[in-house]
């Protein structure tokens, strides 16, 4: 964000969260809200990563696990299905691989400069010795 | 339940801590969260009286120390509604961290300070070491010299500090026990002319508005933390002062009872004047009049507003006077007092400036006589004589043992 | 009062619209957030919050960004517990006064604060609000050190543990005292809720949390916060630690409602030996050593000894 000078912003360094105003925050998904500059939903932390986490939706059972235990609110659930990871806020810590418990994971870690598809294309077969 | 009005007669004999109280309760404050200290108490036990008694209809949380009086105010003056507390010495000390958080998430709070000298050692009287505590503070800042100003003020400092444009809290000062517990006629307002003049409060940023979420006590860093501190001072410096002016002028259309951020007593043809702070005022001017019957041009500068510090005022105040002498009640502990330098700033860049001289004074409670103030006033009149200021520049009055100025 | 949230599993739960955002400033792995996702979504009414200084606050609103979706204030590092209470004071007076502006609403009010800020600098302000009983929730994210500014140790901070300031040493094994007993002392304020909770058991959290937010007054939660940082173990591992938390019964999850009534509220089917729960953590690791071996069995001998004294309370009903 632009650095602002002295006589620019809202005193008291007081932040709004979103645009205008919003009615019912917890009915209404990210996607929906209008959020202002100064929310971390639109900042990016995605430089932190060292290795980043591949959904293969083959093999996910939507148990959620991943949802609740993930700390940046990057696992997105739509309907009680996991449709993706948001890239712009996760940082790599690798609990949503886990705490994944179908075999093979749904979710791995794999560098950063990984290229997803070549990954997902050379998944991990069913480890028999787990099971 | 609906709360009671009370019936005041025009003119009550009130102390400055009951008038205070009294003050609170007009003003319909939404929330007072305080604790007890000497001399402050009176303040906090009056509006818990008039809750008991269904005067208030507000909350009032009787917290466990003055550290939370003032993070409760800060609590409920960002969720939105009219705020105030009460303290003093002690108290303030524990309570000045929060003084800055109060200031610099810009919420208005009415803070009354019944002054009291600072330990150790321990001591429950009137001086200014708590007042110029929280100098540095953020803070708006009225000097009361009497109860009448103790109750006048509080009314005028709400409504600077909630207007809109200056959202900063402000404090007024009373002398511990010279003020607050001195019984003086009290001109009122009955409740509905009170409450009118200081009008619903009008919430901004408000974290009980669920459909504009704030987020208010961020950090900043090295990147943003100047500016905000700027834009802090910059309202102080130059929005404040016209704002009080304005609402000085409303409360005399009101009530008839004018003040002004530095008040001048036969200051028009003064030689000689002291400048000084709280109940010394009423005393100096009593003693400026016996000496103008004596001969002496002899005036009084009482400082009402500290803060923001009026600086060309006060360059106005004494340009003309040609010897003043600036009295400070709290030990400057190793350097010139702080009042002192204060108008030494003002008047050194001024083009006429008189011959200044700094006095400390009335520590824990230590009278202030008129006995002093007439030496006072004499020395003055030496150094005028003199053409320079023939003492030194330091002195210590009321104080037992040898002699002690220095600089 | 208004209608509790269902959420009867996690599929339903995973519905909830996060009032909390990522792109905040904590580290990896951190189990602050999982926490703090947790409580606010086990409701839908509106918030009023409050952090004290430490990890949660410097990381989540540092100027110009904010993580949070709903009204949010920090103050200082000891009074989070009072500022909320100041703003559950002013609600309380707008809505006897009829100036609330969205009058409608039923606002939950919740504080935040570290171990550090809770356990040892605001404990005072804690306890002056639970005993006025303010219509509030005090949450404890117990990490058991001072994290935020490197690894101090708090009075949460446990036996044998290696933190800067009571570092593991040639002739010393760390921190000498105990961890305080912080659900004790508060729920000898008789409250009417306390609560330990952990965020791998979200159903047993969720449904204290919900507790909470129904009870009218405090309530206080201390939460089990394993810390990547300080405990030194992989942010991965997170979820790991936490169980060997709980499952060791090194944090016992349990409730005491009015300071009276004791329930234990997990029970693990099997119990992990604390050592497994130890040699998971850096902060540990010295007690391995063979002249700090029988701290190990004390540390065992504690958990035990405090798991029968929970489940006598349990049964006594005092």
């Amino acid at each position: 964000m632009a650095k602002k000078g002295w006589d620019e912003f809202e005193i008291g360094a007081m932040l709004r969260t979103f645009d205008g105003s919003i009615d019912d925050i917890a009915g209404t998904r990210q996607e929906d809200r209008s959020y202002s500059e100064n929310s971390s939903y639109m900042a990016s932390v995605a430089d932190w990563r060292l290795i980043k986490p591949v959904f293969n939706k083959d093999y996910c059972i939507d148990c959620q696990f991943c949802w609740i235990y993930c700390p940046d609110v990057s696992i997105i659930s739509r309907d009680k299905k996991l449709i993706g990871v948001d890239m712009d806020h996760c940082k790599g810590c690798g609990i949503c691989v886990e705490v994944c418990p179908t075999n093979p994971k749904s979710l791995l870690m794999f560098p950063e400069q990984a290229d997803e598809e070549t990954e997902i294309a050379q998944w991990p077969k069913k480890d028999e010795e787990e099971a | 339940m609906a709360f009671d009005k009370m019936e005041l007669r025009d003119i009550e004999v009130w102390d400055g801590n009951f008038a205070a109280a009294q003050a609170l309760r007009q003003a319909q404050v939404d929330v007072v969260a305080a604790y007890p200290i000497t001399p402050s108490t009176p303040i906090v036990e009056g509006y818990a009286k008039f809750k008991s008694d269904n005067y208030v209809e507000g909350e009032f949380v009787m917290v466990e120390s003055e550290h939370a009086a003032m993070s409760g105010c800060i609590g409920a003056a960002a969720a939105g509604g009219r705020v105030a507390t009460a303290t003093s010495s002690q108290g303030l000390a524990l309570m000045v961290e929060t003084l800055y958080q109060a200031s610099g998430m810009r919420l208005p709070i009415v803070l009354n300070i019944v002054n009291r000298a600072l330990a150790a050692p321990l001591n429950v009287n009137g001086d200014h070491s708590d007042m110029y505590l929280c100098r540095d503070s953020g803070w708006i800042q009225f000097d009361a010299f009497s109860p009448q100003g103790a109750y006048d003020l509080n009314f005028i400092a709400f409504k600077v500090s909630e207007d809109h444009d200056i959202r900063l809290p402000a404090i007024i000062n009373q002398d511990g026990f010279m003020t607050s517990h001195t019984a003086q006629g009290v001109t009122t307002m009955d409740d509905d002319t009170a409450f009118g003049f200081v009008g619903t409060y009008k919430p901004m940023n408000d974290m009980l508005d669920f459909e504009h979420p704030v987020t208010h006590g961020v950090q900043t860093e090295e990147d943003w933390h100047f500016e905000h501190k700027a834009r802090q001072h910059s309202d102080l410096m130059l929005k404040v002062s016209p704002k009080i002016d304005e609402v000085f002028a409303d409360f005399e259309k009101l009530t008839g009872r004018k003040y002004s951020q530095v008040e001048c007593y036969d200051m028009e043809d003064a030689d000689v004047a002291v400048f000084c702070l709280g109940t010394s005022v009423e005393t100096a001017r009593e003693v400026a009049t016996e000496m103008r019957a004596k001969g002496v041009k002899a005036g009084v500068v009482g400082l009402r507003v500290i803060r923001p510090f009026p600086f060309e005022r006060v360059q106005e105040a004494l340009k003309d006077v040609k010897a003043v002498a600036i009295l400070d009640r709290s030990s400057p502990n190793g350097a010139p007092g702080a009042m002192y330098n204060e108008v030494c700033a003002a008047m050194y860049s001024h083009e006429s400036s008189p011959l200044i001289s700094g006095y400390v004074y009335g520590l824990g409670g230590r009278d202030l006589t008129k006995a002093h103030l007439v030496d006072l006033y004499n020395e003055l009149e030496t150094n005028v004589k003199a053409g320079k200021v023939t003492t030194q520049l330091q002195q210590f009055i009321g104080v037992r043992g040898p002699k002690l100025s220095f600089l | 009062m208004s209608e509790m949230k269902k959420i009867k599993n996690l599929k339903e739960f995973s519905t909830s619209a996060d009032r909390f955002e990522g792109a905040n400033l904590l580290c990896p792995g951190c189990a602050h957030s999982i926490i703090v996702r947790e409580i606010l979504n086990a409701t839908n009414d509106d918030l009023v919050l409050s952090a004290s200084t430490g990890c949660l606050e410097v990381c989540t609103a540092v100027y110009p960004y904010t993580s949070w979706d709903a009204s949010w204030i920090h103050i200082g590092f000891e009074n989070s517990s009072t500022a909320v209470a100041g703003a559950e004071a002013m609600y309380n007076a707008l809505k006897t006064k009829g100036r609330l502006k969205q009058p409608d609403r039923n606002p939950k009010f919740v504080a935040f604060g570290g171990d550090g800020a809770s356990y040892d600098i605001g404990f005072q302000w804690i306890s002056g609000c639970m005993e006025r009983n303010h219509n509030m929730m005090y949450v404890v994210l117990d990490n058991e050190v001072y994290a935020n500014t490197g690894g101090q140790r708090s009075s949460s901070t446990p036996i044998g543990s290696s933190a800067t300031t009571s570092p593991a040493g040639s002739i010393s094994y760390g921190e000498k005292m105990n961890k305080k007993d912080m659900m004790g002392i508060m729920a000898a304020h008789h409250i009417p809720y306390a609560a330990q909770v952990a965020p791998n058991k979200w159903k047993d959290m969720v449904k204290k949390i919900q507790k909470g937010f129904a009870t009218e007054g405090a309530v206080f939660i201390n939460a089990v916060s394993p810390c990547t940082t300080e405990w030194k173990f992989d942010p991965k591992d997170t979820m790991m630690l936490t169980d060997l938390a709980t499952d060791s019964l090194v944090f016992p999850l349990y409730e005491v409602i009015d300071g009276k009534e004791f329930n234990i509220t997990y029970r693990p089917k099997n119990v992990v030996p604390v050592e497994e729960y130890l040699a998971a953590q850096g902060r540990f690791k010295h007690l391995f050593k063979d002249e700090y071996k029988y701290l190990i069995k004390e540390w065992q001998e504690r958990v035990d000894a405090n798991w029968a004294y929970l489940q006598r309370r349990e049964e006594a009903k005092v």
